[in-house]
């Protein structure tokens, strides 16, 4: 019966971790697995301190989250012995498909994109912009208006900053189902020396322009399907 | 055509801007003071598009005297006036439009995605002596004159166009002829004459400017008064009368 609960644990769609007083995984199923791709274990870990109950026993906390394209409601945390504590996330389910437009697609070159947007936004500002680029990206469909308007707002989000970094690359091994076809995926990584604060409007102008924007720490990342 | 001038570091990036621009499905606000270009980085990217004054445009859509189905492209000027923006840009959604405007406007912002401020002349040097240039020489080639530019004063206060009035009325003024003059009085006069002015205003018209700039080029009475060859009692009493009791 044990490993029938085990199992039952394992592949649920919603993750779980249990950690030691130390903070390290003692056990997690598959979809933890996979949410560490973007979250790491000490955040998870202070995550589920941060929530527990005061006493020993199970706190729900109806608390929203986002790790990269996922996104969460509510957290359960078992707090049961001095030895471990245990966190499960529950997961916001949405059965819209990743579809887009293609009527509205243009093929271009997301360079030409990056500079008038970067030289439209900070024509006059004295910021570095450290640019790390994989030129060997071909030109690709977008959605040029929407992308112009979601990029100006990334730029415009630095406009106070002195230097910043933009790496430009194709993301490898990954890939996203669009229209039921599987794209590659580029990613525009800005980074800069100070906390980026999550940023609701930018994540709408983005899903406008078929792409996703992603906040971590000191990164926003913009990421988009490559469609040929 | 006349083109925008780009000799700054400004306004050679705003040249590069636009001409990417030109070739994609986007929407363009070029916006700034009076008389900085907008017009005519506006022509750059739309060369063979037709130019439409705003508020004029959103009238001719709300009588229907209009068929906007006819454009592909549209430049509209001065698209701060209108008066209902948002109505009047969804009137125009299959239009590729670039428009220009005073101030960046923050409730339609969202349906440009290119957005480009073309700053004052005057913090632009490069592109100012370029224009003045420019000016200089076609007034020297309209009024036949060699005038320089060092020789006049010049008016940047509306850019641009203050720019040009100045520097074209400052060369037909240098090169008047005494004939010329004598026409430009005789009209005058004839004019006034219809108005019933009286011989003391005209004496007024002229001796003012005559007193004014002789003071100062010869700097006291005592000279002033040797080289008009007028007598010192008669020209102290013509500065009481026209510049004050004060006036030295």
């Amino acid at each position: 019966m044990t490993n029938f609960y085990e199992k039952l644990l394992e592949y649920d769609l919603n993750p779980y971790f249990v950690f030691n007083s130390n903070g390290r995984i003692k056990s997690f199923n598959k979809e933890a697995e996979f949410l560490l791709n973007y979250v790491s274990v000490k955040e998870l870990f202070q995550l589920a301190v941060d929530n527990a109950s005061k006493d020993f026993g199970f706190a729900q906390r109806y608390i929203p989250l986002k790790f990269n394209k996922h996104s969460y409601y509510a957290i359960l945390i078992g707090y049961v012995s001095e030895e471990e504590i245990a966190l499960r996330l529950y997961k916001v389910v949405s059965n819209q498909s990743n579809t887009i437009n293609s009527g509205k697609l243009k093929l271009v070159n997301i360079f030409s994109l990056i500079e008038l947007s970067k030289n439209t936004t900070l024509l006059n500002n004295p910021i570095k912009i450290n640019e790390i680029y994989d030129i060997s990206l071909p030109e690709m469909k977008i959605n040029i208006n929407e992308f112009l308007l979601c990029l100006n707002d990334c730029f415009k989000y630095f406009e106070n900053d002195t230097e910043i970094t933009l790496k430009v690359r194709m993301k490898v091994g990954e890939y996203e189902v669009v229209n039921n076809k599987k794209y590659k995926i580029i990613a525009l990584e800005f980074s800069a020396n100070h906390i980026i604060q999550y940023n609701q409007l930018l994540e709408e102008k983005a899903a406008k322009a078929n792409a996703n924007v992603f906040f971590s720490h000191n990164k926003m990342k913009v990421e988009l399907p490559i469609i040929l | 055509m006349k083109k925008f001038i780009a000799k700054s570091e400004e306004s050679k990036k705003i040249l590069n801007i636009v001409q990417v621009s030109s070739a994609l499905p986007v929407n363009v606000i070029i916006f700034g003071e009076i008389g900085v270009g907008k017009k005519l980085l506006a022509k750059e990217i739309l060369p063979e598009a037709i130019i439409l004054d705003g508020k004029f445009l959103e009238t001719s859509i709300i009588n229907n005297s209009i068929n906007i189905d006819q454009y592909k492209e549209l430049i509209i000027t001065n698209i701060h006036l209108v008066l209902n923006k948002k109505e009047f840009l969804s009137n125009l959604i299959n239009i590729k439009i670039v428009a220009t405007s005073k101030t960046l406007l923050q409730d339609i912002e969202e349906q440009f995605a290119i957005k480009v401020e073309i700053s004052p002349i005057k913090q632009r040097p490069e592109d100012l002596e370029e224009i003045s240039n420019i000016y200089m020489k076609n007034a020297n080639e309209i009024y036949n004159s060699h005038i320089s530019l060092d020789s006049i004063q010049t008016d940047i206060s509306e850019n641009g166009i203050s720019l040009k009035k100045s520097i074209y009325k400052n060369t037909l003024l240098h090169s008047l002829s005494d004939n010329d003059i004598n026409q430009a009085l005789e009209s005058f006069i004839s004019k006034k004459l219809d108005e019933n002015e009286s011989y003391k205003y005209f004496l007024k018209i002229i001796e003012i400017p005559l007193l004014h700039v002789a003071k100062t080029k010869f700097k006291s009475q005592l000279q002033m008064a040797t080289k008009l060859n007028l007598n010192r009692i008669t020209l102290r009493k013509k500065i009481e009368q026209y510049f004050g009791e004060n006036h030295d």
